[in-house]
């Protein structure tokens, strides 16, 4: 029977300087699904390749060959120095399992960003172009875009803000509404100051860069489109900020409440936001007490980044029950696309025998009249159709069953009915059925034909 | 007739008020409608209710302090439409309608108000009211910008930045939507002083002491808050204490009308 596997690597089983060698640009995407297609007994390829996962999902009818291919395939680029064990795999539902996973968001780095479900479609739209897609794959991925939606939809899994530079930014956006035209001061040159004050920049404000080394301050000004200003303007360039950046390696507090506090009284008063990065820090607690003056240190924030991991996580336990529920779906229709060639199989293997048997009774009678060989003839269907009756509507019922899938697997060993050849068969019992992903069929039994 | 649509007007205001605070306090991504729609059934009513009251056609429902509370009541409720049509402040129904409710509910003790004799009736009187009862709008307005604000700002100092520090609007929204309110309502409660006295002067009456000693503290409160927001540069917590502070003054003002009506009536 034919069946899914996953082979792959993530940031779960191996850092990134082995995942790098892996990675597959998007351009190279459907030229890499072709050389694996055309060298493998897969029927259906399609590779996901993100920073942080690469992973090859193939169907086969012979599933342990195929992810013997599959790893292969992933493993032949692994740096020498690997292990195979980096790789994992995975066979039958628990592929489906993981790719709804994964398009949910819930196997990410961090849980719940929104990127990974436009990778998974550009790697679905790379293995349609290639066309390494079929019938099994398709529904797969399309399902999983639609589990990821419920995901996104029904829980709170993509919640707040969880790195310490977009809090920064919507931390801005709750004091001052507008950031457009609002400018942010850059004080030192720790990297983390520079990413907040970069995503700030994004939103749209002026950045002004300040530094006791003006050089680096003009190179840093440089590299994202700020001003550079001379230290000893510090006085009258905090009096302008809205938002103030401080990320110095000085020991000493730089913001000090006298210097602070003419600061505010030249500002008239107007509302500053203070975003400490720097540890030691470089704020004195004290500024923090002054009227319209709002302090965050580093700590702050990453409590904030993880409170909201936290309610993530929470929601993560929300979303597994919607990907089991998504999976069941998914397995009542697999056994649906078993069913029908089963029930066809069934009923022409009885009806055989009974002809046969007909065929082999009728010479040994004599003097039949032709009505006599009618009725024997129809005592033979009708034989077998009442002892099929039974069975067949309790396939049916089966189907939408969870053990449905056992019992047409018992049915199929009982009587010994030969699997279909997949790939070419299948696609023909569904179409019509299934209108979705009718189309892919057709596009996959062209490459995957050639490549036997 | 009239006592069934009061409750019901009271039942739907109370209710839209427990959807504004769970709004607000709870978040909702289905039923965020739902606060508005019951609202505007509230008001819907009430607008009933005040038709009821009228005299005859074309008159104000203003004979009374009774009259004059429920038409504050209903023109914050209106005002809050308005704002919250226009400007991203929806949320402040968890302040601003609880206000209504209140008003509104004092409105209905007025049975024991007496009326405005007609003898003190005059245009000059309905244009006291009128300019009053807009100035209230405009302050309720700012006031529960005010709160608003320092709930925000407390939460941001405090750090507790999930929730309800969410769902309310930004300090600067806050801080502009109250500064905007009040320069609005100053004009009308200066207006509103002076015909008052003027009034007052004319009819010669002298019993008032109490309610305009409170309304001239507020009219001292207003005047300073704007002042010192324009020339000081003020902004944020005072400014906002300073609004609320004037907003329960003239609150008072309103007050002392009501325990001067009822006592004048018992």
């Amino acid at each position: 029977m034919r069946d899914f596997v996953v082979v792959g690597l993530s940031h779960r089983t191996a850092p990134v300087e082995i995942r790098e060698h892996l990675a597959v640009a998007p351009d190279r995407l459907e030229q890499e699904l072709r050389e694996i297609a055309a060298n493998g007994r897969l029927d259906e390829a399609l590779l996901i390749s993100t920073c942080n996962r690469v992973e090859l999902y193939v169907t086969s009818a012979n599933p342990i060959a195929a992810s013997q291919i599959a790893k292969d395939a992933l493993a032949k680029r692994l740096p020498e120095a690997a292990d195979d064990d980096v790789l994992y795999q995975e066979r039958g539902i628990d592929v489906v399992r993981h790719i709804f996973r994964v398009a949910s968001s819930l196997d990410s780095l961090v849980i719940g960003e929104p990127q990974i479900l436009g990778q998974v479609k550009e790697a679905f739209d790379a293995a349609k172009g290639a066309g390494t897609m079929g019938t099994l794959l398709g529904r797969c991925f399309t399902q999983s875009f639609a589990t990821a939606k419920r995901v996104r939809n029904e829980t709170g899994i993509a919640e707040g803000t969880v790195s310490v530079s977009s809090i920064a930014c919507e931390l801005a956006k709750k004091i001052f509404g507008n950031l457009e035209g609002r400018r942010t001061l850059l004080i030192g040159a720790g990297e983390m100051g520079e990413a907040a004050a970069r995503s700030l920049q994004q939103t749209g404000t002026n950045l002004h860069v300040i530094n006791r080394s003006e050089e680096r301050a003009r190179a840093l000004a440089e590299s994202c489109a700020g001003r550079a200003v001379p230290y000893e303007r510090l006085t009258t360039e905090l009096a302008d900020a809205d938002v103030v950046i401080v990320s110095t390696a000085s020991p000493k507090f730089i913001l000090t409440p006298e210097l602070m506090k003419s600061v505010v009284r030249s500002r008239r008063r107007r509302p500053l936001f203070i975003i400490d990065i720097a540890v030691p820090r470089d704020v004195d607690p004290r500024v923090a007490n002054m009227d319209n003056v709002f302090v965050y240190d580093v700590d702050d924030l990453q409590q904030v980044a993880e409170e909201n991991l936290a309610v993530r996580a929470r929601e993560a336990a929300l979303a597994e029950r919607i990907i089991e529920e998504e999976l069941d779906a998914f397995s009542a229709w697999r056994r649906s696309l078993e069913l029908a060639p089963t029930i066809v199989a069934l009923r022409k293997r009885f009806g055989q025998i009974a002809d046969e048997e007909v065929r082999r009774a009728l010479p040994r009678l004599e003097g039949l009249t032709q009505s006599d060989r009618a009725v024997v003839e129809a005592m033979g269907r009708s034989l077998v159709n009442k002892l099929l009756h039974e069975p067949m509507t309790q396939l049916k019922a089966g189907a939408g069953e969870l053990d449905g899938a056992l019992l047409i697997d018992a049915v199929r060993r009982l009587f010994a009915i030969p699997a279909e050849k997949p790939a070419d068969k299948e696609p023909s019992t569904q179409s019509g059925e299934e209108g979705t992903v009718t189309h892919l069929a057709a596009t996959a039994s062209g490459p995957t034909g050639e490549s036997k | 007739m009239k006592a069934g649509l009061f409750i019901a007007t009271a039942i739907l205001y109370a209710l839209a008020c427990i959807l504004y605070l769970l709004l607000l306090t709870r978040g909702s991504d289905k039923a965020q409608r739902m606060p508005g729609t019951v609202f505007v059934a509230a008001l819907g009513a009430h607008l009933a209710f005040l038709l009821l009251e009228t005299p005859s056609p074309g008159d104000l429902p203003l004979a009374d302090i009774s009259q004059i509370l429920s038409v504050s009541s209903f023109g914050i409720g209106i005002a809050f439409l308005i704002a919250s049509y226009r400007f991203d402040v929806t949320i402040l129904g968890a302040f601003l309608v609880p206000l209504s409710l209140m008003l509104f509910l004092a409105s209905g003790l007025g049975s024991s108000y007496a009326p405005v004799p007609p003898r003190v009736q005059s245009a000059v009187l309905t244009l006291h009211i009128g300019a009053n009862i807009v100035g209230l709008v405009a302050f309720a307005l700012a006031f529960a910008a005010g709160v608003a604000y320092m709930l925000q700002e407390r939460l941001l100092r405090r750090r507790q930045l999930s929730g309800v520090f969410q769902r309310l609007p930004s300090l600067d929204v806050l801080d502009a939507m109250g500064l905007r309110a009040v320069l609005v309502g100053f004009p009308l409660l200066t207006f509103g002083m002076i015909t008052g006295t003027f009034w007052l002067l004319r009819s010669e009456g002298s019993e008032f002491y109490v309610s305009q000693a409170l309304g001239l503290v507020a009219w001292a409160i207003f005047a300073s808050v704007i002042v010192l927001r324009v020339a000081a540069g003020w902004q944020g917590r005072k400014a906002a204490i300073g609004t609320m502070m004037g907003f329960l003054f003239t609150l008072l003002v309103l007050a002392g009308y009501a325990i001067r009506a009822a006592a004048g009536s018992a």
